[in-house]
């Protein structure tokens, strides 16, 4: 009964945006290391999983470690940006776009919670009946 | 998937860019000191000491799939620069050898501030990425207020 739509929707929202900043912080954090490549998260690849979820289609595992195609719920997909080298030694974390992705995501994540703070109070507002 | 290990990761760095600071005031301080260790009764000088690091995911195989964000990065090891000592004309030195020779440190004080340099401007980064990271939690103690 509570959980309405847009609260789980803003729930996947925080979700990928936990990921996308771990992300940074492992690609800050490897800003000095050999054969580092730079790692980002997707939201497109988290609406295709949502869509995915929504008309399930079954996969067939041969072997155990192999992962079934609609991953589990809300996993954004985190990916290595193979090509393109920034330092010379093999390394490929741009710190500048680093750091206005950071800010960028920061700003996501607020007005998220702030969304989802708000939705809560509409359901305060609804328990109380309007007073 | 929780937004600790973010700063765990953060954190991770803070330790290595503290160490590669360490090792450049190290190389520093030691740019000439010739009798660094006795190897068959005659002094070497200072080797130049630089850190090697790694990527080390904080994940193991089983939970790889759903953790493999969390990179954060240690120090593998100090090795020694083995670019050989130069050899600076110095006779009244007392290590100098029956030429008049003295091996110098294989350190560049140059090379030496641009590693700080670089350790500092990594390490702001890092604090960064750590402060955005705490802001994220704050705020996530909101929802709900």
């Amino acid at each position: 009964m509570f959980t309405t739509s847009s609260i789980g929707a803003l729930e996947e929202a925080i979700r990928f945006s936990t990921a996308k900043q771990k992300a940074i912080s492992s690609n800050l954090a490897n800003v000095d290391t050999p054969n580092y490549k730079e790692q980002s998260v997707s939201f497109n690849r988290v609406l295709e999983q949502t869509e995915a979820n929504a008309s399930v289609f079954q996969s067939k595992q041969t072997d155990e470690r192999h992962l079934h195609f609609p991953l589990p719920s809300g996993y954004p997909h985190a990916s290595h940006n193979k090509q393109g080298q920034y330092n010379h030694n093999g390394n490929s974390v741009d710190v500048d776009k680093q750091m206005t992705e950071m800010a960028e995501n920061q700003l996501y994540y607020n007005a998220v919670v702030d969304r989802m703070t708000s939705s809560f109070q509409s359901l305060e507002t609804a328990i109380r009946g309007g007073r | 998937m929780t937004m600790f290990s973010s700063m765990g990761v953060s954190g991770s760095a803070l330790t290595l860019q503290r160490l590669r600071m360490d090792v450049a005031a190290s190389n520093i301080a030691n740019a000439e000191t010739t009798r660094a260790e006795l190897v068959d009764g005659q002094w070497q000088p200072y080797q130049r000491k630089m850190v090697v690091q790694e990527s080390m995911p904080f994940s193991t195989y089983l939970n790889k799939a759903e953790n493999q964000l969390n990179h954060g990065v240690i120090a593998k090891g100090i090795v020694n620069d083995e670019t050989p000592a130069s050899l600076v004309y110095d006779p009244l030195h007392p290590d100098s050898n029956e030429d008049g020779y003295v091996s110098k440190p294989n350190v560049e004080i140059a090379r030496e501030m641009i590693d700080i340099t670089s350790a500092t401007r990594s390490y702001e980064a890092n604090v960064s990425a750590l402060q955005a990271s705490k802001g994220m939690l704050m705020k996530a103690l909101e929802i709900g207020r």
